[in-house]
């Protein structure tokens, strides 16, 4: 497994309280590097400036939705690689099968817990690992 | 539109005056053989700058750089025009523009009341997370310290320290001890403030509980206005697309997951 603190990660979501916790958790985990952005266009903006190695977006935020996001990222030949693992209040099962249809790596639903946002991390990395080695 | 509503005469409120600008605003149409007879309606008891303004509506050429506009579009314009004023007329008749209006006035309180309600959660969050901030490095230095600690006195039960070695353990646990107390006192002091920054929820709660019965007043209202106003089939379904927001009530939808596990499960069983 890849030194955690080498991996960059972005979290995407208009509440800025929600990106805090977000990244407090992923600091807890040992991934100490994270950006933020607060809607999908300007996630989209700091992606396309590269560096980035895993991306994690809410859903419902203004001016570029999480899979509006999404879909670009994995439309785009230098972005579509990024695991992105989706957080969001969204518990329609259409949402759900939206985004696994739409390329996403896990589907988080809020209220979430630390524990969960771990395993999911976790599986994420893990099938990572399988396809790349 | 910028005079004044002359209030007496038809009774209009601003609010209204405010939808029937818009209107105006956005519509563009070509003249209809009926706008002479508009023109006489002064008698109807409408103010002459709302006699104006539907006059300028339908008055109102349709502009070339309308991309998507047929002559089609200019004669929806022109009927939604004549529409409005139906509306309009048959409101005022039923006495409902007052009402309307008297709730379009509850709206920027009920606003400015929601504003309140997202400005103290959010005092409240960063309240608590800066407390979590303060007391976690805290806490990583009580157990690396601790630790530490713990593996020389491990070795002074396997007898691996010399005795200059135990005298240094001893003065090292000596002032971890003495140090421990005050490091626990921060902690709780950051605990005691994230609990008072729960305090909102007093205040919210109260603030909440108005816009709840401003809201539903306003929904009997309207409900009551929107039956008698619109004709049985044009009352259609719209579906709610992909961007609903936490779910409220789960009760009897089918359509929605409650849990992470049912989350899971779906993503399973779709091969996901």
């Amino acid at each position: 497994m890849a030194d955690p603190s080498k991996i960059k990660f972005l979290v995407v979501d208009d509440f800025s309280t929600m990106r805090r916790i977000v990244r407090n958790l992923l600091k807890e985990l040992g991934y100490v590097n994270a950006d933020e952005a607060e809607d999908g266009a300007v996630g989209l903006q700091k992606l396309k400036g590269g560096g980035y190695d895993f991306v994690v977006t809410d859903w419902n935020m203004p001016n570029m939705d999480g899979l509006q996001l999404l879909k670009a990222v994995r439309a785009d030949p230098a972005l579509k690689h990024l695991p992105v693992l989706m957080i969001t209040a969204e518990a329609k099962k259409e949402n759900i099968i939206a985004a696994a249809q739409s390329g996403a790596n896990g589907y988080i639903v809020k209220p979430f817990t630390a524990a969960t946002l771990n395993e999911k991390l976790a599986k994420i990395f893990e099938k990572l690992e399988g396809t790349s080695a | 539109m910028a005079k004044p509503i002359n209030f007496d005469e038809s009774g209009d409120s601003q609010d209204l005056q405010s939808l029937f600008d818009s209107i105006a605003a956005g519509a563009g149409t070509a003249p209809p053989p009926e706008a002479a007879a508009d023109s006489a309606a002064d008698n109807s008891g409408d103010s002459a700058d709302l006699q104006a303004l539907f006059d300028s509506v339908m008055a109102q050429q349709a502009p070339a750089s309308a991309p998507e506009q047929t002559s089609g579009g200019g004669e929806v314009f022109q009927r939604i025009g004549h529409l409005t004023r139906e509306l309009h007329n048959s409101l005022r008749e039923l006495g409902f523009d007052q009402m309307l209006g008297a709730a379009a006035k509850t709206i920027p309180d009920a606003r400015e009341r929601l504003s309140y309600i997202a400005q103290m959660t959010e005092q409240a969050a960063s309240r608590a997370l800066n407390a979590v901030d303060i007391a976690q490095p805290i806490q990583d230095r009580l157990k690396s310290d601790s630790e530490l600690l713990g593996a020389r006195w491990e070795k002074v039960f396997t007898n691996q320290l010399s005795v200059e070695e135990f005298k240094a353990l001893a003065a090292d646990t000596h002032g971890f001890l003495r140090r421990v107390p005050e490091q626990t006192q921060a902690t709780s002091a950051q605990l005691t403030e994230i609990m008072m920054a729960q305090d909102f929820q007093d205040l919210t709660g109260q603030v909440i509980k108005k816009v709840v019965d401003m809201a539903q007043t306003m929904e009997t209202q309207l409900l009551k206005l929107l039956v008698e106003v619109m004709p049985e089939d044009v009352r259609a379904e719209t579906p709610s697309g992909l961007l609903n927001g936490p779910v409220i009530n789960a009760l009897g939808r089918s359509d929605v997951v409650t849990s992470q596990t049912q989350v899971d499960d779906l993503l399973e069983s779709l091969g996901f």
